[in-house]
C-alpha cells in the first residue's frame, strides 16, 4: 500500500521535492503487472545518489524489462528521518511511494566506505532485518555492487549477495534466474545457490573465514565444494553495443551533477599506484564518437540539460577528443547548450578548448601533481614532471586564468619531510610564474593549495602499505603550513579522523560488520557528512566490539599474508602489484599501459585496449 | 585595382511576446520557483521552441513569471511571459509544444499575444485564494459571520511580518479586499473554506497563512491550514483590477 506523505510533514522538511518523486522520465509502472520490484538504494542524500551515473543506467536497464520495476530510494536527510520515524512511515520507494521492504529486491550501490552505516540506517528505517541470518523465507534480498563491493566483507553479515563489476550484463541475468526462482517455492538459499553460479556472484555466508593467532586470516573455504573460490569481475565488452539509457531523470531540485552525462571510456590506462580505480576499472575500453553524438542528442531531446559533459577517469586519454568535442560543440552551440569538461590535462589544446565551450570563468583551473618533488611522484607512478606543470601553468596565465587549485597527498609510503616542503616549493614556484607574467593583466592571483592524507586501497600496489598514525598526519600538515609563506596561497587539509576511518573499511574483514552495526546503534550516519561524523562513538564501538581499529588502518602486511579480498577477481593479478610494489620502492615509473603493457593480468577480459590494435 | 564590395546582411529577427497563463498542481506544490523557472527553460529546450536569450556571459532565456507561489501552495492562476521569436510559429502551436514537454501538474491553461511592454512581474496587484482550514473550536454560520464582519471592521489589523531586519509590525487592513466563508460542520471538527482577495505583488503584499494567523487568533479558534490554492490574480491597469489575459491589459 502506498504511504502518504501529509503536506504539513512535507512543509516541515528541508527541500520537500527530495521526498516526492514525479520528475521527468521518472518510470511510471503498474506495479501489479511485474513479477520484481526493485528498490534501488543510494546511501546518501537525494542530490547525490541522483548525480551517479550508474544508478542512471541500472534504474533505466532494468525498466527496459518488462517483469520488473525499478525505482529509486535515496536516504532521507536526517530531519526527514525524524519525522519519519516520529509517524511510523517506513522508508519508501519514490515512485510508487510503496515500503520497500515488500519489494523482491534492495541493491544498494557502494560508492565509498564511509557511506555505510547509511545502509544499515536505511534497512532499519525500511524494517528490514539488518543481517542476512535474521532474514527468512519471504523476506526482501539485499544486495549490492559498485566499487566498495570488491572489498566486501566489512559488509558480509548484512548484504545476501555482491555483484561484482559493471552491473549491464549481471544483474539481467539475476533477473532471469530470479524470475525463474520466484513462485516455486523454493527456498531463499536455493535461490542463492543458484546465482553463484553466474560469474561475479559473491554470497558471503557460503564462505568461512578462519584466522591466526596474529589475527591475520589463515584461510577462506567454501562451505560447498561447487562454491566458487575466485569471483571474478565482469565487464563489458563492447561499449558501444552495451545498453545506455536515451533519457534520464530531470529532477526538480538541484543536484550535484545537474547535467547531462556522457561517458566516453571505462578505466585508465595510467597506473598511477595510490589510485584504486586506475586498478579496478581496467581494461580501458571507449565509446566511438559517433555513439557518443547519438546518445548525445538523443539524451538532449528527452531531458532539456542546459549542460552536457564528458565523463571517465580522464578524458584527455579519450582517442577521438578533438573530433568529438568539435562535433559537440557545434551541434549543441545551436541548442544553448554548455560543454563541460572535467579532468582535463592542462595543455594548449585544453585550454583552447575550455575557452570554446563557454561557461568558462577564468578564475580556477586544477592541477593533480599530487606529490612534491620527483622522487615522490616516481614511487607513486605520477608521470607528469615539475616541467609539465609549470608549463602547464604558464600556459593558463598567459590565457587569462588567474586562479590555480593543486591538489597533493601526504602520507604516501616513503615520503620524507623533503617531500612535504617539496610541496610548498612547487607552489610558490607556481606564484613566481604569475607574477612574470602578470605585468599583462593586473588581477590578483589565487592559489589554493589542497592536501589530503592518503589512504592505502585494496587492489592498488599500496594494499599493504600502513596508513601514517594521525599524529604523524598532522605534523605533516603543520609543518608544510609552516613553509607556506604568502597571502595568495590558501591551504586546506583534511580531517585525518575521517580518513582513519575510511582506511579501516577499505582494507577490513569480516570482523568489522560488527562494529558497523554497534557503530549506528551508538548513533552514527552520514559520517562523510563533516557535521555528522562522530569519531569518538566509533572508538567506543570497536572498543566495545573489542575490535582494533590500528590492525587495518597502520599496520604494514606481508606480500604473502592472505588478504581479505584475495578472493575476488578484478582482473589485476596480485604477481603483477607485488611488482609494482617493489618498483615503487626502487623509484621506478611503469608507462602508461596504451604504451607499453605491463602484463597487469586485464589481458584476460580480451577487450579493449588489452583485446587487440583498437581500443574502441 | 581592385574593388572590393562587402554586403552585409542583416538578419532582421522580429519578436513576438506571449501570455501564458498555467496550473500549478499537487504534484508540483513542493518545488520552488527557482525550481519551477528550470522546469520550464528544460521543456523549452526540450520543445525546441525559438525563445530569445539575453546577451552577455550567462544568457537568460527571455521569460518572466507572475508572483511566486509559496511551497505547497496550488494554483490555476499563473501566468508568465515569453519571448520568442516570430518565426510564424502560432500561439496555439507554441502553447501545444510547451504543454507536451511539461511534466505533470503544469499544465498551460491559456495563451495570448502579448503588445504592451509591462511584464507580468511588474503589474501585479491582487490575488484571490481559496484557504480551507480546520477548527475543532465550536461555531456556527451566524456567529461566525458576525465576528468576521467585526474582525473586518476593525480600523487597524496589525500583525507581526518577517521582513529583512527582523519582525515588524504592520497593518495589512487595507491588504484585504473581500473575505468570504463556507462552514462545513464534520462531527466534532468544523471545516472552514474561506475565499480571499488580498494585496499582491511587489508594493503590497499579504500571504494567506499570515491572514488566517491574524483572523484565527482574533477568534480565539484553534486551526490548522489543510490547503491554499490560488484561484485568480489580478493586474492593476488603467486603474481596475484586471484579468491578466484582458484585452485592455495585453
Amino acid at each position: 500500500m502506498s504511504i502518504k506523505l501529509s503536506d504539513a510533514l512535507l512543509k516541515s522538511v528541508e527541500k520537500p521535492s527530495r521526498y516526492t518523486g514525479n520528475e521527468w522520465n521518472s518510470v511510471i509502472k503498474d506495479p501489479d503487472s511485474v513479477d520484481i520490484r526493485f528498490a534501488f538504494c543510494f546511501p546518501d542524500t537525494y542530490e547525490i545518489g541522483m548525480s551517479h551515473l550508474g544508478m542512471k543506467i541500472l534504474y533505466h536497464l532494468l525498466n527496459e524489462r518488462e517483469d520488473c520495476y525499478c525505482e529509486r530510494v535515496f536516504a532521507p536527510w536526517t530531519d526527514m528521518e525524524v519525522k519519519m520515524r516520529e509517524n511510523n512511515i517506513p522508508l519508501y520507494a519514490l515512485e510508487t511511494k510503496d515500503a520497500i521492504r515488500n519489494f523482491d529486491f534492495v541493491g544498494f550501490t557502494l560508492q565509498y566506505e564511509m557511506s555505510y552505516t547509511n545502509i544499515v540506517n536505511m534497512l532499519d528505517l525500511a524494517g528490514i532485518p539488518l543481517t542476512s541470518e535474521a532474514r527468512v523465507e519471504g523476506d526482501v534480498f539485499v544486495c549490492a555492487g559498485g566499487p566498495c563491493a570488491y572489498t566486501p566483507e566489512p559488509l558480509a553479515d548484512i548484504v545476501d549477495f555482491f555483484m561484482m563489476g559493471e552491473g549491464e550484463e549481471i544483474i539481467n541475468e539475476v533477473m532471469d534466474a530470479y524470475g525463474k526462482w520466484k513462485g516455486t517455492g523454493q527456498t531463499r538459499v536455493a535461490f542463492l545457490e543458484e546465482i553463484v553460479k553466474i560469474e561475479g556472484i559473491y554470497v558471503p555466508s557460503f564462505y568461512y573465514f578462519s584466522y591466526n593467532e596474529d589475527s591475520t586470516i589463515k584461510s577462506f573455504t567454501p562451505l560447498k565444494p561447487q562454491y566458487p573460490i575466485n569471483i571474478r569481475k565482469r565487464i563489458i565488452k563492447d561499449m558501444d553495443k552495451v545498453y545506455y539509457p536515451d533519457k534520464i531523470v530531470v529532477p526538480y531540485t538541484e543536484i550535484v551533477h545537474d547535467r547531462v552525462m556522457l561517458e566516453v571510456f571505462r578505466g585508465c590506462s595510467r597506473g598511477c599506484r595510490f589510485c584504486q580505480a586506475g586498478f579496478i576499472y581496467r581494461p580501458v575500453r571507449e565509446k566511438s564518437p559517433e555513439r557518443l553524438m547519438e546518445l548525445a542528442k538523443k539524451l538532449e531531446d528527452s531531458t532539456g540539460y542546459e549542460e552536457i559533459s564528458l565523463t571517465s577517469l580522464s578524458t584527455s586519454d579519450y582517442t577521438s577528443l578533438e573530433v568529438l568535442t568539435s562535433r559537440l560543440l557545434d551541434e549543441m552551440e545551436e541548442r544553448r547548450v554548455n560543454l563541460s569538461l572535467p579532468s582535463l590535462r592542462i595543455d594548449s589544446f585544453s585550454l583552447d578548448l575550455m575557452e570554446k565551450a563557454h561557461k568558462v570563468r577564468k578564475s580556477g583551473l586544477t592541477f593533480a601533481p599530487e606529490a612534491g618533488t620527483q622522487r615522490l611522484r616516481d614511487v607513486i607512478n605520477k608521470g607528469i614532471t615539475e616541467e609539465d606543470v609549470l608549463n602547464a601553468v604558464s600556459l593558463a596565465f598567459n590565457g587569462g586564468w588567474n586562479g590555480v587549485k593543486l591538489y597533493f597527498m601526504i602520507g604516501l609510503p616513503t615520503e620524507t619531510l623533503e617531500d612535504v616542503e617539496g610541496i610548498a616549493e612547487l607552489t610558490h614556484k607556481v606564484l613566481a610564474i604569475y607574477r612574470k607574467v602578470q605585468k599583462k593583466n593586473g588581477k590578483g592571483l589565487n592559489v589554493n593549495v589542497s592536501i589530503s592524507s592518503f589512504v592505502p586501497k585494496a587492489f592498488t600496489p599500496f594494499q599493504w602499505e600502513a596508513q601514517y598514525s594521525r599524529q604523524d598526519l598532522s605534523e605533516r600538515q603543520m609543518f608544510l603550513k609552516d613553509k607556506i609563506h604568502s597571502k595568495q596561497i590558501s591551504y586546506n587539509y583534511s580531517d585525518n579522523k575521517l580518513g582513519f576511518m575510511e582506511a579501516v573499511f577499505a582494507r577490513g574483514d569480516r570482523r568489522i560488520c560488527k562494529v558497523l552495526i554497534k557503530a549506528w546503534e551508538l548513533g552514527c550516519k552520514f559520517d562523510g557528512w563533516g557535521e555528522h561524523f562522530k569519531y569518538d562513538i566509533w572508538m567506543k564501538a570497536f572498543e566495545e566490539c573489542g575490535v582494533d581499529p590500528y590492525f587495518y588502518a597502520t599496520r604494514k602486511r606481508e606480500y604473502d599474508e592472505i588478504l581479505p579480498w584475495d578472493h575476488i577477481d578484478v582482473g589485476v593479478s596480485k604477481k603483477y602489484l607485488i611488482n609494482e610494489s617493489k618498483k615503487a620502492f626502487e623509484e621506478k615509473i611503469s608507462l602508461n599501459c596504451k604504451v607499453d603493457c605491463g602484463g597487469c593480468g586485464a589481458a584476460i577480459f580480451e577487450s579493449g585496449v588489452c583485446g587487440g590494435n583498437d581500443i574502441g | 585595382m581592385l574593388l572590393y564590395s562587402k554586403v552585409v546582411f542583416v538578419e532582421v529577427m522580429t519578436l513576438a511576446n506571449i501570455r501564458t497563463k498555467f496550473r500549478r498542481g499537487d504534484e508540483v506544490k513542493f518545488i520552488s520557483h527557482l525550481d519551477l523557472m528550470k522546469v520550464f527553460e528544460r521543456a523549452i529546450r526540450r520543445a525546441r521552441l525559438p525563445i530569445v536569450y539575453s546577451q552577455g556571459f550567462n544568457p537568460h532565456p527571455g521569460m518572466v513569471f507572475g508572483l511566486p507561489l509559496s511551497v505547497g501552495v496550488t494554483s490555476d492562476a499563473e501566468y508568465g511571459d515569453f519571448e520568442v521569436i516570430d518565426d510564424e510559429l502560432s500561439v496555439p502551436e507554441f502553447m501545444e509544444r510547451l504543454n507536451a514537454q511539461l511534466p505533470q501538474g503544469v499544465e498551460i491553461t491559456a495563451a495570448k499575444q502579448r503588445q504592451s511592454k509591462q511584464n507580468i512581474m511588474a503589474t501585479i496587484a491582487a490575488s484571490e485564494y481559496i484557504v480551507v482550514v480546520g477548527t475543532k473550536s465550536e461555531c456556527n454560520e451566524k456567529n461566525l459571520k458576525v465576528s468576521i464582519d467585526k474582525y473586518l471592521a476593525q480600523n487597524e489589523i496589525i500583525i507581526e511580518k518577517r521582513t529583512k531586519s527582523g519582525m515588524k509590525d504592520t497593518n495589512i487592513r487595507d491588504m484585504i479586499f473581500d473575505l468570504d466563508f463556507e462552514l462545513q460542520p464534520c462531527g466534532t471538527y468544523n471545516i472552514i473554506k474561506l475565499t480571499m482577495l488580498v494585496s499582491a505583488g511587489s508594493k503590497a503584499n499579504l500571504k494567506p497563512d499570515l491572514l488566517i494567523e491574524s483572523l484565527f487568533g482574533y477568534l480565539e479558534f484553534d486551526f490548522e491550514i489543510d490547503r491554499i490554492h490560488r484561484t485568480k490574480l489580478f493586474v492593476n491597469a488603467q486603474d481596475q483590477l484586471l484579468d491578466p489575459m484582458d484585452g485592455l491589459v495585453l
